[in-house]
């Protein structure tokens, strides 16, 4: 019984029906199913598929990202609160939009996935400042910077990502803060992230959690 | 044979010296004029007087009587554009900040009535009398689908799109296709030659072929109401070949500007001579070439696309980073291997 609900709740993620897999979810509480086994083994492993999913460049599309984002986002928001006891957070991030840079999808996607992860994010909103991004990053005491820019100016300009790198090394925080970029100029020039300064960069937000979780295990294990 | 007439014996399979060569200069107005981004879109003359002067400079066959795209939004009630010191300018201020909004949102009965259009009323009236004879004059309209997102945000849109109610979403729909009849025509009757139809959500990059072909595609129909003459079907970058096919049959477009993640021997091959195969060159990329790799893969586009006409080479979105010698190198190569 429990791999149908596995099963119908991937399906529902992929012909991104939100009410198809909320309906799953509910029913797997229902029938016994703890919210924990929920988060951890029916929502996370959604999120990995689909991660799979685009690193095998299969047929995903931004929409089915979105949705696969935003019902792990709310499941688990909805779970936790249910958890017997506190889960183990593996890390911190904080996020936002560049500098003169006001799209928010992206960043959205990112930020569903990475709370269904265990990693607390901190939402910085859009047309962020690099001061304001590193200032954010020490207060949290965050592993990672999240960077996401739309346009080719707020990619590289600098006062955006450049600026961070700057900052980082000004301060003597490069060990401890990592950044990662992404946006659609990164997808065009795959290495245009070495040239603003980043640690990585992610060609999609499915696969930006992925990479933080990755850079948050890197700064944890320095 | 003028550039015009180059690209209209392109598109009709007619013989011709070369493929037409088209530059996006959307952005380099306001330098070229050594004025801010916000000073050069506030008169259309200013912006006829860029693209004039980018065409003498770098000699390629097309003028955009674009300012920028938030101007659709300011026409339906936008209060504020983030004018960055250089690039393209954002909406700042969504009209539809929620879903209630989305009601009280009145499109205009003439929009080439409305004060926001008269700087691109002025700019396409000045280049149609200076090179609408000689030249391609392009211009830009969203679609039903994309004009949402300057509306509200991508966000808010794909939100409405996947999990709102339908209702709502149609009834935006409706609005959007009305703005986009209207802008279609207005920009025909001014004389423009080429309109880039733009449709971000007609990429399967973002939704699925299924929903593109049960809402998107009827949706785009409703724009173009039966005439897809000097459309072409734009995705803002994304990826378009899987559904080239569809939007071909079913809308009747015939001219795709396709993607540099897509593959354009595909591309080719799908549209064949049925249509104009418009190939974008990386420039994203372009700007960490060097000139030697720039005049490579102008070559290597040309190759794929040149056999058989029905093929215009250009550029994307030309960022401001771009090296002046690449866009002289890719400009000169592509008149050279373009030569037939």
């Amino acid at each position: 019984m429990f791999e149908k609900y596995v099963k119908d709740y991937n399906d529902a993620i992929f012909e991104t029906d939100k009410e198809a897999a909320l309906a799953v979810v509910e029913a797997a509480v229902e029938n016994g199913v703890t919210p924990e086994e929920v988060v951890f083994k029916i929502v996370m492993p959604a999120v990995e598929d689909m991660m799979q999913l685009v690193i095998n460049n299969l047929d995903t599309n931004l929409s089915q990202h979105f949705m696969v984002a935003q019902i792990a986002s709310e499941v688990t928001e909805k779970m936790l609160a249910l958890f017997s006891a506190p889960p183990e957070i593996i890390g911190k991030v904080v996020i936002g939009s560049s500098v003169g840079d006001l799209h928010s999808l992206g960043k959205r996607i990112v930020i569903g996935c990475l709370k269904a992860m265990m990693v607390d994010v901190v939402d910085l909103g859009v047309n962020v400042s690099a001061v304001d991004f590193v200032n954010a990053a020490v207060e949290h005491d965050a592993q990672v910077i999240a960077v996401s820019s739309m346009m080719m100016h707020t990619a590289t300009g600098e006062e955006g990502s450049l600026q961070i790198r700057e900052l980082l090394h000004e301060r003597g925080l490069e060990k401890q803060i990592k950044l990662i970029v992404g946006g659609s100029p990164f997808r065009y020039d795959n290495e245009l992230y070495t040239r603003v300064g980043a640690d990585d960069w992610a060609p999609d937000g499915i696969s930006a959690a992925k990479i933080i979780c990755q850079l948050i295990h890197e700064v944890q294990a320095s | 044979m003028t550039p015009l007439e180059i690209l209209v014996a392109t598109l009709t399979g007619q013989a011709a010296p070369r493929i037409p060569v088209f530059c996006n200069f959307l952005d380099y107005g306001p330098r070229e004029l050594n004025m801010t981004p916000k000073e050069y879109f506030s008169r259309g003359e200013y912006m006829a007087e860029g693209q004039l002067k980018l065409l003498q400079r770098y000699g390629h066959d097309n003028a955009w009587c674009m300012s920028y795209v938030g101007i659709e939004a300011e026409i339906l009630g936008c209060q504020e554009i983030l004018f960055p010191k250089k690039g393209a300018p954002n909406v700042k201020d969504f009209v539809i900040k929620s879903w209630d909004d989305i009601e009280k949102l009145t499109i205009p009965d003439d929009i080439s009535q409305h004060p926001h259009w008269q700087t691109t009323a002025d700019c396409l009236s000045l280049l149609s009398q200076e090179i609408g004879a000689t030249n391609p004059i392009c211009a830009y309209a969203s679609s039903s689908n994309t004009l949402p997102i300057l509306l509200m945000g991508m966000e808010k849109w794909m939100e409405l799109v996947l999990m709102g109610p339908k209702d709502l979403r149609e009834e935006l729909m409706r609005k959007c296709s009305d703005f986009c009849q209207q802008q279609i025509k207005a920009f025909r009757n001014a004389g423009a030659h080429i309109i880039l139809y733009a449709t971000s959500f007609g990429t399967p990059y973002f939704i699925s072929k299924k929903l593109i072909a049960e809402w998107a595609v009827p949706w785009m129909k409703n724009d173009l109401q039966g005439d897809a003459g000097g459309i072409v079907y734009y995705c803002g970058g994304a990826p378009m070949n899987e559904v080239v096919d569809t939007v071909m049959k079913e809308v009747g477009i015939g001219a795709y500007y396709i993607s540099p993640l897509d593959d354009l021997t595909e591309a080719k091959k799908i549209i064949s001579t049925n249509g104009l195969t418009c190939a974008a060159i990386d420039d994203i990329k372009m700007v960490h070439w060097t000139v030697e790799q720039t005049r490579a893969e102008v070559k290597r586009l040309i190759e794929i696309g040149k056999p058989g006409g029905h093929f215009l080479f250009g550029s994307s979105l030309m960022p401001l980073e771009l090296p002046e010698e690449n866009i002289l190198a890719m400009i000169e190569a592509a008149f050279e291997y373009g030569r037939y």
